[in-house]
Protein backbone atom coordinates (compact mmCIF):
# COMPACT_ATOMS: atom_id res chain seq x y z
CA UNK A 1 0.00 0.00 0.00
CA UNK A 2 1.06 3.02 -1.05
CA UNK A 3 1.32 5.80 2.32
CA UNK A 4 3.72 8.82 0.34
CA UNK A 5 6.32 10.08 -1.83
CA UNK A 6 10.15 10.69 -1.31
CA UNK A 7 9.60 15.29 -1.79
CA UNK A 8 13.55 15.43 -1.47
CA UNK A 9 17.19 13.46 -1.11
CA UNK A 10 19.56 15.00 1.14
CA UNK A 11 23.37 14.14 2.50
CA UNK A 12 25.10 16.44 4.81
CA UNK A 13 29.06 16.15 3.42
CA UNK A 14 30.17 17.39 6.83
CA UNK A 15 28.65 16.73 9.94
CA UNK A 16 27.18 19.46 11.33
CA UNK A 17 27.36 22.16 7.81
CA UNK A 18 25.16 22.71 5.33
CA UNK A 19 23.28 20.00 3.90
CA UNK A 20 22.87 19.45 0.02
CA UNK A 21 19.72 18.25 -1.96
CA UNK A 22 20.37 15.36 -4.70
CA UNK A 23 18.15 13.93 -6.97
CA UNK A 24 18.89 10.56 -6.25
CA UNK A 25 21.42 8.21 -4.16
CA UNK A 26 22.53 5.15 -3.14
CA UNK A 27 21.18 3.62 0.14
CA UNK A 28 23.19 0.67 2.13
CA UNK A 29 22.82 -0.84 5.56
CA UNK A 30 25.50 2.60 6.45
CA UNK A 31 23.00 4.85 5.62
CA UNK A 32 23.23 7.65 2.57
CA UNK A 33 26.22 7.63 0.11
CA UNK A 34 28.70 10.29 1.13
CA UNK A 35 26.39 11.43 3.99
CA UNK A 36 28.41 12.72 6.75
CA UNK A 37 31.58 11.79 6.00
CA UNK A 38 33.23 14.05 8.01
CA UNK A 39 33.62 15.48 10.97
CA UNK A 40 35.55 18.03 13.12
CA UNK A 41 36.45 16.19 16.74
CA UNK A 42 36.73 18.51 19.71
CA UNK A 43 39.29 17.86 21.90
CA UNK A 44 37.43 19.19 24.68
CA UNK A 45 34.27 17.23 23.52
CA UNK A 46 31.97 15.20 25.18
CA UNK A 47 33.34 11.75 25.08
CA UNK A 48 30.28 10.60 23.74
CA UNK A 49 29.24 12.89 20.78
CA UNK A 50 33.08 14.66 20.38
CA UNK A 51 31.44 16.74 17.33
CA UNK A 52 32.09 20.19 16.82
CA UNK A 53 28.56 21.61 15.37
CA UNK A 54 26.45 24.10 15.74
CA UNK A 55 25.38 23.53 18.74
CA UNK A 56 28.93 24.96 19.64
CA UNK A 57 29.33 27.84 16.84
CA UNK A 58 26.05 28.13 15.56
CA UNK A 59 27.47 29.47 12.32
CA UNK A 60 29.07 26.05 11.86
CA UNK A 61 25.93 25.16 10.15
CA UNK A 62 26.29 28.11 7.54
CA UNK A 63 29.35 26.06 6.23
CA UNK A 64 28.73 24.71 2.66
CA UNK A 65 30.26 21.72 2.17
CA UNK A 66 30.29 20.17 -1.21
CA UNK A 67 32.58 16.89 -2.73
CA UNK A 68 34.18 18.06 -5.83
CA UNK A 69 33.14 14.74 -7.43
CA UNK A 70 29.80 15.23 -6.16
CA UNK A 71 27.86 13.80 -9.35
CA UNK A 72 30.34 10.35 -8.95
CA UNK A 73 29.36 10.21 -5.32
CA UNK A 74 25.86 9.55 -5.89
CA UNK A 75 25.45 5.80 -6.68
CA UNK A 76 28.17 2.92 -7.07
CA UNK A 77 29.92 2.78 -10.72
CA UNK A 78 28.94 -1.42 -10.29
CA UNK A 79 25.43 -0.75 -8.81
CA UNK A 80 23.53 -2.38 -11.96
CA UNK A 81 25.87 -5.44 -11.72
CA UNK A 82 25.24 -6.05 -8.08
CA UNK A 83 21.90 -6.31 -8.68
CA UNK A 84 21.29 -8.28 -11.50
CA UNK A 85 24.52 -10.95 -11.48
CA UNK A 86 24.02 -11.83 -8.05
CA UNK A 87 21.32 -12.70 -5.36
CA UNK A 88 20.27 -11.73 -3.25
CA UNK A 89 22.59 -8.49 -4.42
CA UNK A 90 26.10 -7.43 -2.74
CA UNK A 91 27.52 -4.71 -1.08
CA UNK A 92 28.51 -2.45 -4.57
CA UNK A 93 32.20 -1.09 -5.00
CA UNK A 94 32.02 2.30 -3.19
CA UNK A 95 34.47 4.93 -4.26
CA UNK A 96 38.22 5.24 -3.00
CA UNK A 97 38.62 7.23 -0.36
CA UNK A 98 40.09 10.38 -2.00
CA UNK A 99 37.16 10.24 -4.26
CA UNK A 100 35.15 11.74 -1.27
CA UNK A 101 37.28 15.07 -1.58
CA UNK A 102 34.66 17.76 -0.17
CA UNK A 103 35.53 21.65 -0.58
CA UNK A 104 34.36 24.55 1.99
CA UNK A 105 33.14 27.64 1.99
CA UNK A 106 32.54 29.52 5.16
CA UNK A 107 29.95 32.06 5.69
CA UNK A 108 32.26 34.55 5.16
CA UNK A 109 32.96 33.76 1.82
CA UNK A 110 36.52 32.16 2.71
CA UNK A 111 36.85 28.46 0.59
CA UNK A 112 39.29 26.22 1.25
CA UNK A 113 39.73 23.39 -1.90
CA UNK A 114 40.08 20.49 0.87
CA UNK A 115 38.79 20.21 4.07
CA UNK A 116 41.63 18.51 5.39
CA UNK A 117 44.00 21.62 4.48
CA UNK A 118 45.32 21.81 7.49
CA UNK A 119 44.74 25.92 6.95
CA UNK A 120 40.90 25.09 7.44
CA UNK A 121 40.97 24.05 10.65
CA UNK A 122 43.84 26.18 12.01
CA UNK A 123 41.48 28.86 11.44
CA UNK A 124 38.82 27.01 12.94
CA UNK A 125 40.90 26.49 15.74
CA UNK A 126 41.88 29.86 15.70
CA UNK A 127 38.29 31.31 15.39
CA UNK A 128 36.34 29.13 18.01
CA UNK A 129 39.43 28.90 20.62
CA UNK A 130 39.42 25.03 20.48
CA UNK A 131 41.68 22.14 19.49
CA UNK A 132 40.03 20.28 16.56
CA UNK A 133 40.66 17.84 14.28
CA UNK A 134 39.25 16.17 11.16
CA UNK A 135 37.97 12.64 10.95
CA UNK A 136 36.73 10.98 7.75
CA UNK A 137 35.30 7.85 7.20
CA UNK A 138 33.43 6.39 3.63
CA UNK A 139 30.57 5.04 6.16
CA UNK A 140 28.71 7.92 8.20
CA UNK A 141 28.69 9.23 11.33
CA UNK A 142 25.54 9.66 12.39
CA UNK A 143 24.90 9.91 16.34
CA UNK A 144 21.72 6.81 16.58
CA UNK A 145 20.39 5.48 13.00
CA UNK A 146 21.65 5.58 9.14
CA UNK A 147 18.98 6.90 8.09
CA UNK A 148 16.43 10.20 9.17
CA UNK A 149 12.88 10.58 8.06
CA UNK A 150 10.83 14.05 8.53
CA UNK A 151 7.85 14.80 6.29
CA UNK A 152 6.57 18.21 5.19
CA UNK A 153 2.99 17.74 7.38
CA UNK A 154 5.50 17.64 10.85
CA UNK A 155 7.01 21.46 9.04
CA UNK A 156 3.88 22.69 8.12
CA UNK A 157 2.09 22.04 11.47
CA UNK A 158 5.10 23.00 13.80
CA UNK A 159 4.82 26.24 12.06
CA UNK A 160 1.30 26.39 12.50
CA UNK A 161 1.47 25.68 16.13
CA UNK A 162 4.68 28.05 16.61
CA UNK A 163 3.20 30.93 14.70
CA UNK A 164 6.18 31.07 12.46
CA UNK A 165 7.89 29.47 9.11
CA UNK A 166 9.54 26.31 10.43
CA UNK A 167 12.17 25.14 7.43
CA UNK A 168 12.24 21.83 7.16
CA UNK A 169 16.12 22.34 7.12
CA UNK A 170 15.98 22.92 10.59
CA UNK A 171 15.71 18.90 10.62
CA UNK A 172 18.26 17.66 8.67
CA UNK A 173 16.51 14.54 7.64
CA UNK A 174 17.96 12.30 4.20
CA UNK A 175 14.22 11.58 2.83
CA UNK A 176 11.93 14.33 3.39
CA UNK A 177 8.29 13.17 2.46
CA UNK A 178 4.93 13.81 1.53
CA UNK A 179 2.36 11.38 3.14
CA UNK A 180 -0.83 10.58 1.77
CA UNK A 181 -2.62 10.56 5.22
CA UNK A 182 -2.74 14.43 5.50
CA UNK A 183 -4.97 13.75 8.69
CA UNK A 184 -2.27 13.22 10.77
CA UNK A 185 0.47 15.83 10.59
CA UNK A 186 3.29 13.57 12.43
CA UNK A 187 1.97 10.41 10.81
CA UNK A 188 5.94 9.22 10.71
CA UNK A 189 5.68 9.26 14.34
CA UNK A 190 2.81 6.04 14.06
CA UNK A 191 5.13 4.01 11.65
CA UNK A 192 7.67 3.10 14.59
CA UNK A 193 8.29 -0.64 14.16
CA UNK A 194 7.03 -0.75 10.28
CA UNK A 195 8.99 -1.55 7.17
CA UNK A 196 8.86 0.46 4.32
CA UNK A 197 9.89 0.36 0.66
CA UNK A 198 11.29 3.31 -1.01
CA UNK A 199 11.52 3.17 -4.74
CA UNK A 200 12.08 -0.08 -6.56
CA UNK A 201 15.12 -1.76 -3.95
CA UNK A 202 15.05 0.20 -0.70
CA UNK A 203 13.58 -1.21 2.45
CA UNK A 204 13.93 0.48 5.48
CA UNK A 205 12.43 -0.42 9.07
CA UNK A 206 11.25 2.58 11.23
CA UNK A 207 13.48 2.50 14.10
CA UNK A 208 12.62 4.71 17.04
CA UNK A 209 11.60 8.49 16.94
CA UNK A 210 14.03 10.88 16.67
CA UNK A 211 14.42 12.92 19.70
CA UNK A 212 15.60 16.30 19.06
CA UNK A 213 18.48 18.81 20.64
CA UNK A 214 18.97 22.47 20.06
CA UNK A 215 20.18 22.15 16.30
CA UNK A 216 16.86 22.23 15.08
CA UNK A 217 16.45 25.72 17.18
CA UNK A 218 18.91 27.13 14.30
CA UNK A 219 17.49 28.97 11.46
CA UNK A 220 19.32 27.05 8.44
CA UNK A 221 19.90 30.57 6.61
CA UNK A 222 20.86 32.52 9.21
CA UNK A 223 21.81 30.42 12.31
CA UNK A 224 19.92 32.22 14.34
CA UNK A 225 18.32 30.80 17.31
CA UNK A 226 14.69 30.02 18.09
CA UNK A 227 14.70 28.00 21.25
CA UNK A 228 10.96 28.42 21.38
CA UNK A 229 11.00 25.49 18.95
CA UNK A 230 12.77 22.93 21.27
CA UNK A 231 10.51 24.18 24.25
CA UNK A 232 7.61 23.57 22.15
CA UNK A 233 8.58 20.31 21.14
CA UNK A 234 9.47 19.00 24.29
CA UNK A 235 6.28 20.30 25.80
CA UNK A 236 3.65 19.25 23.30
CA UNK A 237 5.35 15.92 20.55
CA UNK A 238 7.46 14.93 23.99
CA UNK A 239 10.64 16.15 22.28
CA UNK A 240 10.47 14.20 18.73
CA UNK A 241 10.22 14.99 15.36
CA UNK A 242 10.77 12.36 12.84
CA UNK A 243 12.27 9.16 12.52
CA UNK A 244 14.71 6.98 12.34
CA UNK A 245 14.90 4.06 10.19
CA UNK A 246 17.54 1.12 9.56
CA UNK A 247 18.18 -0.27 6.51
CA UNK A 248 16.75 -3.90 5.79
CA UNK A 249 17.55 -4.06 1.87
CA UNK A 250 19.67 -1.48 0.02
CA UNK A 251 18.59 0.94 -3.16
CA UNK A 252 18.73 3.68 -5.24
CA UNK A 253 15.87 5.98 -4.28
CA UNK A 254 14.87 9.04 -6.42
CA UNK A 255 13.40 12.03 -5.37
CA UNK A 256 9.62 11.55 -6.34
CA UNK A 257 10.02 7.45 -5.60
CA UNK A 258 6.86 6.10 -4.22
CA UNK A 259 6.73 4.92 -0.18
CA UNK A 260 5.03 1.80 0.12
CA UNK A 261 4.07 0.24 3.81
CA UNK A 262 4.63 -3.53 3.59
CA UNK B 1 2.85 36.33 40.55
CA UNK B 2 1.51 32.30 41.38
CA UNK B 3 3.60 31.95 44.61
CA UNK B 4 4.16 28.54 45.65
CA UNK B 5 5.59 27.30 48.74
CA UNK B 6 8.20 24.45 50.46
CA UNK B 7 10.07 24.14 53.21
CA UNK B 8 13.98 23.14 53.32
CA UNK B 9 16.20 26.28 52.01
CA UNK B 10 19.90 26.55 51.54
CA UNK B 11 21.26 29.63 49.96
CA UNK B 12 18.28 30.84 49.03
CA UNK B 13 14.26 29.98 49.41
CA UNK B 14 12.77 30.79 46.28
CA UNK B 15 13.51 32.14 43.32
CA UNK B 16 11.21 34.15 40.20
CA UNK B 17 10.78 32.06 37.52
CA UNK B 18 8.95 33.73 33.90
CA UNK B 19 7.28 31.09 31.69
CA UNK B 20 4.99 32.30 29.18
CA UNK B 21 4.55 35.90 30.47
CA UNK B 22 3.89 34.49 33.90
CA UNK B 23 6.01 35.00 36.81
CA UNK B 24 6.24 32.41 39.80
CA UNK B 25 8.02 32.42 42.45
CA UNK B 26 9.62 29.00 43.44
CA UNK B 27 10.54 27.43 46.30
CA UNK B 28 14.18 25.59 46.12
CA UNK B 29 15.15 22.88 48.46
CA UNK B 30 18.95 22.40 49.38
CA UNK B 31 20.94 20.28 46.47
CA UNK B 32 17.91 20.82 43.97
CA UNK B 33 18.50 22.23 40.73
CA UNK B 34 16.14 25.01 39.50
CA UNK B 35 14.94 22.79 36.88
CA UNK B 36 13.58 19.88 39.66
CA UNK B 37 12.54 22.72 41.72
CA UNK B 38 10.61 24.37 38.98
CA UNK B 39 9.15 20.61 38.22
CA UNK B 40 8.64 20.11 41.83
CA UNK B 41 6.06 23.31 42.04
CA UNK B 42 4.20 22.08 39.54
CA UNK B 43 5.55 24.26 36.60
CA UNK B 44 5.61 23.00 32.77
CA UNK B 45 8.70 24.15 32.55
CA UNK B 46 10.36 22.85 29.20
CA UNK B 47 13.10 19.97 29.54
CA UNK B 48 14.04 16.70 27.87
CA UNK B 49 17.28 15.00 28.73
CA UNK B 50 18.05 16.80 32.19
CA UNK B 51 21.69 15.79 31.42
CA UNK B 52 22.41 18.83 29.86
CA UNK B 53 22.84 17.46 26.20
CA UNK B 54 19.65 18.70 24.29
CA UNK B 55 19.54 22.69 25.55
CA UNK B 56 15.65 22.33 25.97
CA UNK B 57 16.21 23.69 29.23
CA UNK B 58 17.93 26.57 27.76
CA UNK B 59 16.91 29.87 30.01
CA UNK B 60 18.19 33.40 30.86
CA UNK B 61 19.76 33.96 34.26
CA UNK B 62 18.44 37.16 34.55
CA UNK B 63 19.74 38.18 38.32
CA UNK B 64 21.65 35.03 40.62
CA UNK B 65 24.34 33.09 40.38
CA UNK B 66 24.47 29.13 39.73
CA UNK B 67 26.95 26.36 39.15
CA UNK B 68 26.51 24.29 36.47
CA UNK B 69 27.60 20.62 37.17
CA UNK B 70 27.65 20.38 32.91
CA UNK B 71 27.29 22.58 29.89
CA UNK B 72 27.58 20.60 27.03
CA UNK B 73 24.70 22.26 25.08
CA UNK B 74 25.61 25.49 25.63
CA UNK B 75 27.05 27.41 23.32
CA UNK B 76 30.01 30.29 23.96
CA UNK B 77 27.41 32.19 22.51
CA UNK B 78 24.94 31.60 24.83
CA UNK B 79 27.32 31.99 27.61
CA UNK B 80 27.90 35.06 27.11
CA UNK B 81 23.91 35.91 26.76
CA UNK B 82 23.50 34.60 29.85
CA UNK B 83 22.19 31.56 29.62
CA UNK B 84 21.66 28.74 31.62
CA UNK B 85 20.47 25.25 31.12
CA UNK B 86 18.13 24.72 34.29
CA UNK B 87 18.51 20.89 34.48
CA UNK B 88 22.28 21.44 35.72
CA UNK B 89 22.20 24.89 37.70
CA UNK B 90 22.34 25.19 41.30
CA UNK B 91 22.56 28.24 43.36
CA UNK B 92 26.01 29.48 43.94
CA UNK B 93 25.45 32.75 46.38
CA UNK B 94 22.80 34.27 48.58
CA UNK B 95 21.95 36.71 45.03
CA UNK B 96 18.28 36.78 43.99
CA UNK B 97 18.02 34.31 41.27
CA UNK B 98 15.38 35.26 38.18
CA UNK B 99 15.51 32.06 35.49
CA UNK B 100 13.47 33.62 32.52
CA UNK B 101 12.28 30.78 30.02
CA UNK B 102 10.67 33.12 27.24
CA UNK B 103 13.96 33.56 25.03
Amino acid sequence: MQIGTIDSVWRYPVKGMRGEEVPHIYTAYTGVMGDRIYGVVAADGDPGHPWHTGRDQEEFLLYKASYTSSEELLLPKNLDATYSEWEPGIDPLYPDANEFKVNVETPEGVTYDDIEDPAFIADLEKLTGRSLRIHTTQRGIFDARPVSIFSLSAAAKLSEEMGMDIDKRRFRANFYVEWDNQADPFYELSLVGKTLKIGDWLEVVIVERDPRCTMITLDPDTAEATPKLLQHLARNHRGDAGVFAAVLQRGRVNKGDPILLK
Amino acid sequence: MTQHSKDNTDLIESFRLTLDGEDHTVPIAAGETLLQAALAAGIDAPHLCTEGRCGTCLSWLRNGEVNMESARALSPRNKERGYVLACQSRPSSTAPIWLDFDL
